[in-house]
């Protein structure tokens, strides 16, 4: 991301070999992190082989089963929501569209959103961030009336006009990727401008900067190593965040329109029926809550073993 | 002395600014919905010339760009809507008349002010104080079970959906155990301990939603500053685990949680829409919501400008803070 | 004898003072229906439960039925009295009877009761009557139901009393006597004088915005306190006299409404009903998943009540677009439409959603004749679907089709029920869910070409076919705020209409309404889908809760509390 940073685009070395070999040395160590990267590329793994995974039970998260529900309450007949060696995780109330197979397919659009709209939040947010806070100034000014106009727009109106405006040859996912990444990275710039407003002051900063390093260096070398660990921890919040506003700008009208399942809309869906059919919020909202305890947990694993002073004290 | 003055004559100068762009905004989105707020006073069969009377009535027969600088214009010199017996007037400061509410916006915004205030600061509180406390013990025993414990609890808090949350603690508090009344608002003038009464679980609720962020960027700021120098020689010195701690270490976490909640506060206070609505308080995140869904353009502008101010607000005492929590961050 | 049929009974031979020492007399009785029968009696306070936030009280800006809010406080000329296993019916309330029609039904004579009072004392006369009327024509009050303001002769152009002074075809011969002159005979004339607008107001009054928060009172209730969106107080108004009205009891004495309540939360506080609960109601429907938690628990049954019929739910195609401009597409969508899925997505199952439907006029209307121009099994038929697409030149079915949808109401899970039903003919639709407002607007609006087809669902104002056909098929009603959203415009049912609305008596008028619904569901502008039933949920406490077969709400004028 650095590359962002260098002006004319001159060329900036890869990261040091040494680190990255660090941090892989750091991670092994981490059975925590181990375990949540490995539930990450489980749901990663789901999201891709989600037409694979709904043909092996042989259902798809579009028909309607209405045959399938108890008739007195329309929620999916038999134990537990209807769970059955047919449906896995048992049918939608009302609808009676097999559970698993939108949960499956749920992690693609949750995932895609959710990730993408955090990358491009924190890109912005760190870039401009760093840079207001590094060089002051008129762009730390600029940058902080921005960010203050942003986080001060109201942004539930905003989301339905964009939702109503926006042509429908754009498409949609892009669309909410853009808008929940526009909203997110004022609170990331905030953070990071603070931090690097305390770091141009310290010593080894300043030291940096008299023997000559150019900005993008301070940065890289100087800067960055001590933003890692904000850094990642709002990332890690970020993103269940953002899965979680997916679902409510889907009720908005600028959500992913159904009937593509998604996650958020199915726990929003679900929580009216928490009393009746604890099964519907079940899954989904486990779903939800393993993906992102693990991204945190890694988050954690991560920040350690990127951070050269606490993994000193190792 | 001669600087302090400046720095904060250049500020409240952004502040107007930025709050002037916001109102602008504001308004220039609004138009951009295809809705139409004379719809919502056209009244039922809506004929044609029934809207244009009520367009008229509520000055959206204008062009946008001069309905924009009428609405500024009445912040200083008030504003008189129709003519006769039944105008309506709005005197200076005039942010507004909401004609779905009948009464001005300021009105509006003073009445509901109270509500959200109590709501977000009580919450603000709470989950400050649990926030830090957890993520630094977090820190202090990191990787061990109390870190796990208490990183997966606030976790659970910001992965569960406002909603699901105070609904679960109505059902569980008020109803199941029947402890706390489960809506409803009592001023703090009528009664101090039925107004903490009745907020006692919109606090937790919103407090549980939002220590996660704290407790995890305070532990992950406290494990940094463990490892800084000034620690390890203050410990190198002998001093009291409980000095380094508190007096050194804690100094330092708590500048990037004082962002993070400058920010959460400033847009709290703009209205916490879900548990205010759950809990059935009337704030100005409600007033916010109806004014989105009755189109009611003068309403959405004042609201939203009042959030602004908040934050905007809010940030600048931070700017501020930034100065006394570390001096090396003070703005040259 | 039933109260209720006691008082249809004398509403329609207008007995009136007897009826009312009656009433006072059997102020206990019993609700009947359900496994627990709430016996109630006079005194104690109501609490209604409300999600929204705000409430007109002003009789200009009003826009509720006869039979909710504003009827506690509002009398009328008419009123009307429900009862849950026959049509609603118009009765006299502040008139003697409900109206005498000149011959070519263009002028209308009302008497008004003597010697009844509004609250602040005022004599009700036809003064204060027509002042009411005139107010409502001002810019500052507009927003109510507004029939009359293009009915009554010179409305259309008359600006209300401040301004325009008086309004000549409202004329007022004697203190007791009011006539109304209107542009066109008019056979609904005495529905149209039920409406808010037709209450009295004290002549000066009510010239400030103001009105709507202490309206000067004529019904049982006048409002005692009023907190914005938090609450609203009714106390009992000392001049009304129950011997006088035939629609209200006036049993509670105070009548406490809370705003902005989440609707989860209501239904669990009147389940509960702990305290004052158990003396309340929710005034919003309530939702699948509270009907389903309802139906497991045998006590909860006792304080849910379903309307037997209601709003006509109907799938607008846009006959102005693409493939949806020929017939027999139109024609395929009648037979490829799942009600019965339909009806599980708007309530579990179709007890309580609400029977199929394949008429425009609604259930509990005088004059609605039962029948199906596309007979098909309630799941649909497929086969035909697809035999009718191919005639009609798309035998691979058609794609992307634009089905904007409100996300209010349930209405985009109710959407994907019709769009994996179309699905199964091969129709696809392409789903956009949208703001309330912003879909009103794109449905409302003057663009034809603004979408393909749309979910919608529509709630009579008054009991009359007319109200049922008029706003939905009339060509006046496309764009503009209008709800033609088919865009249907044929000047043979434009005709139909016009002569049918002029026709004052209801029997021959019934004919001629549904002679047009038959002829427009010759051109399936629409796809009847159910007449949603509404369920509502009522305190432990509350009885003579009675929703009529017309309109699908609970009658607030009747409400009782036990002791």
């Amino acid at each position: 991301m650095s590359d962002l940073l260098s002006p004319g685009g001159a060329p900036v070395p890869p990261a040091a070999p040494a680190a990255s070999r660090g941090l892989w040395r750091a991670l092994r160590r981490d059975r925590w992190a181990q375990a949540s990267a490995l539930v990450i590329v489980l749901v990663i793994i789901a999201a891709l082989a989600a037409p694979l995974l709904a043909l092996a039970e042989g259902q798809d998260p579009y028909t309607y089963h209405t045959e399938l529900l108890d008739p007195a309450n329309g929620t999916g007949a038999g134990t537990l929501g209807g769970i059955s060696g047919r449906h896995w995780f048992g049918v939608e109330p009302l609808t009676g569209r097999d559970l698993f197979a939108i949960v499956v397919y749920g992690a693609r659009t949750s995932f895609l959103i959710g990730l993408a709209a955090t990358v491009v939040a924190i890109v912005a947010g760190v870039l401009l961030g760093a840079s207001a806070g590094y060089t002051g100034g008129w762009w730390d000014t600029v940058v902080s009336r921005v960010t203050d106009v942003l986080l001060g727009f109201p942004q539930l109106i905003f989301m339905i006009a964009v939702g109503a405006v926006a042509p429908a040859a754009i498409p949609r996912p892009l669309l909410l990727i853009a808008v929940i990444g526009l909203f997110g990275w004022p609170r990331i710039a905030r953070v990071v401008r603070a931090q690097t407003l305390s770091l141009r002051g310290r010593d080894f900063v300043r030291a940096a900067r008299a023997l000559g390093a150019g900005g993008v260096h301070v940065f890289r070398r100087e800067l960055l190593p001590n933003l890692w660990a904000p850094i990642i921890v709002l990332t890690t919040v970020t993103i269940p965040a953002n899965i979680g506003l997916e679902a409510a700008l889907s009720f908005l009208g600028v959500g992913i329109p159904p009937p593509t399942p998604s996650w958020g809309r199915s726990i929003s869906d679900a929580i009216n029926w928490v009393q009746t059919d604890p099964m519907f919020l079940i899954f989904p909202g486990a779903a939800l809550f393993l993906a992102t305890l693990a991204f945190n947990m890694l988050g954690d694993g991560l920040r350690d073993a990127l951070d050269p002073k606490t993994a000193v004290r190792r | 002395m001669n600087r302090t003055l400046r720095f904060v004559g250049v500020r409240l100068a952004g502040m107007i600014a930025v709050l002037l762009v916001v109102s602008f905004g504001t308004f220039a989105v609004f138009y951009l919905l295809p809705t139409d707020p004379a719809l919502m006073s056209c009244g039922k069969p809506c004929t044609p010339e029934n809207l244009a009377v009520a367009r008229e009535f509520m000055g959206f027969d204008k062009p946008w760009i001069q309905q924009y600088f009428d609405f500024l214009g009445a912040i200083f010199t008030g504003r008189t809507f129709g003519t006769g017996a039944t105008a309506i007037v709005c005197p200076a400061p005039c942010f507004g008349y909401s004609f779905q509410q009948n009464e001005s916006v300021l009105a509006l915004i003073g009445d509901r002010l109270p509500v959200t205030v109590s709501l977000a600061v009580g919450a603000a509180v709470i989950w400050l104080v649990a926030g830090i406390a957890a993520g630094v013990a977090s820190a202090l025993r990191r990787g061990r079970f109390t870190d796990r414990a208490a990183m997966t609890v606030t976790l659970a808090g910001v992965s569960a959906p406002a909603y699901l949350v105070g609904l679960l603690g109505i059902l569980l508090f008020g109803f199941t155990l029947d402890v706390v009344p489960v809506s409803g608002y009592v001023p703090l003038a009528q009664s101090p301990v039925d107004w903490a009464w009745h907020l006692v679980l919109p606090w937790l609720v919103l407090a549980f939603i939002n220590a996660a962020v704290y407790a995890r960027l305070s532990r992950g700021q406290m494990l940094e500053v463990l490892g800084e120098d000034f620690i390890r020689t203050a410990r190198a010195a002998g001093l009291p685990e409980r000095t380094v701690i508190g007096k050194y270490a804690l100094r330092n976490v708590l500048l990037p949680v004082v962002t993070v909640f400058a920010i959460d506060l400033g847009t709290l206070l703009g209205g916490a829409v879900i548990t205010e609505r759950v809990f059935a308080l009337p704030g100005l995140g409600g007033l916010l919501v109806d004014a989105v869904h009755q189109v009611d353009l003068p309403l959405l502008m004042g609201v939203s400008l009042f959030a602004a101010f908040f934050v905007v607000l809010a940030n600048f005492v931070v700017d501020v803070l930034y100065g006394v929590l570390d001096p090396r961050a003070r703005v040259s | 004898m039933d109260r209720r049929d006691f008082l249809k009974a004398v509403g329609l031979t207008a007995g009136v003072s007897g009826a009312g020492a009656l009433l006072a007399a059997c102020n206990a009785n019993e609700q009947s229906g359900g496994a627990g029968t709430v016996t109630v009696s006079s005194g104690g306070t109501l609490y209604v439960l409300y999600d929204v936030t705000s409430q007109r009280l002003d009789p200009a800006k009003s826009s509720s039925l006869a039979i909710t809010t504003s009827g506690l406080i509002h009398r009328r000329l008419t009123a009307w009295t429900t009862s849950a296993d026959a049509p609603a019916t118009v009765v006299p309330d502040l008139a003697t009877d409900t109206g005498r029609a000149s011959a070519d039904g263009k002028t209308w004579t009302y008497t008004l009761k003597p010697g009844l009072k509004m609250s602040d004392g005022t004599p009700i006369t036809s003064a204060e009557i027509k002042y009411g009327i005139e107010r409502s024509f001002d810019a500052a009050f507009s927003g109510g139901l507004g029939y009359h303001k293009t009915l009554l002769d010179g409305g259309s152009s008359y600006t209300g009393p401040f301004k325009g002074g008086d309004l000549a075809s409202i004329e007022t011969p004697d203190p007791q006597t009011i006539v109304f002159h209107l542009a066109r005979p008019y056979g609904d004339w005495p529905w149209i004088v039920s409406m808010p607008a037709f209450a009295p107001v004290p002549k000066g009054k009510g010239t400030d915005a103001n009105y709507d928060s202490s309206p000067i009172a004529s019904g049982p209730y006048q409002v005692a306190s009023l907190t914005k969106g938090v609450e609203i107080r009714l106390t009992r108004n000392p001049n009304w006299d129950a011997k006088t009205d035939l629609a209200r009891t006036g049993l509670p004495d105070e009548i406490v409404y809370q705003l902005g309540q989440d609707s989860g939360v209501i239904a669990q506080r009147l389940l509960a009903s702990s305290g004052n609960d158990a003396f309340g109601f929710g005034a919003s429907f309530v939702n699948p998943a509270q009907l389903a938690q309802i139906r497991t628990s045998p006590a909860a049954k006792n304080q849910l009540v379903t309307s037997k019929s209601g709003a006509l739910a109907y799938l607008a195609l846009n006959v102005r677009r693409g493939p949806l401009a020929n017939l027999k597409v139109r024609q395929a969508f009648q037979y490829a439409i799942d009600k019965t899925a339909f009806q599980i997505a708007t309530a579990g199952n179709a007890d309580l959603a609400g029977p199929v439907a394949s008429t425009l006029i609604t259930q509990g209307i005088t004059g609605r004749e039962e029948f199906d121009l596309y007979p098909a099994p309630p799941n649909g038929d497929v086969a035909k679907a697809k035999q009718l697409l191919a005639e009609a030149g798309f035998p691979n079915g058609i794609e992307n089709l634009d089905f904007p949808v409100s996300t209010a109401n349930n209405r985009a899970d109710l959407a994907q029920a019709l769009q994996a039903a179309l699905q199964r003919a091969g129709i696809q639709t392409k789903l956009r869910p949208l703001d309330d407002d912003a879909w009103t607007a794109i449905a409302t609006g003057n663009d034809d070409n603004a979408y393909d087809l749309t979910l919608s669902s529509w709630q009579p104002d008054f009991p009359s076919a007319n109200s049922n056909i008029q706003p939905l098929f009339g060509t006046s009603e496309i764009g503009n705020g209008g709800y033609n959203l088919s865009r249907y415009s044929v000047p043979e049912v434009d005709a139909l209409i016009t002569q049918a609305q002029g026709t004052v008596d209801p029997a021959a008028a019934g004919k001629l309404w549904a002679q047009a619904d038959r002829r427009i569901l010759q051109d399936a502008p629409v796809v009847p889908l159910i007449y949603t039933r509404n369920s509502f949920l009522h305190g432990s406490k509350v009885g003579d809760f009675v929703i009529g077969e017309f309109p699908a709400y609970p009658n607030y004028l009747q409400l009782g509390l036990a002791k």
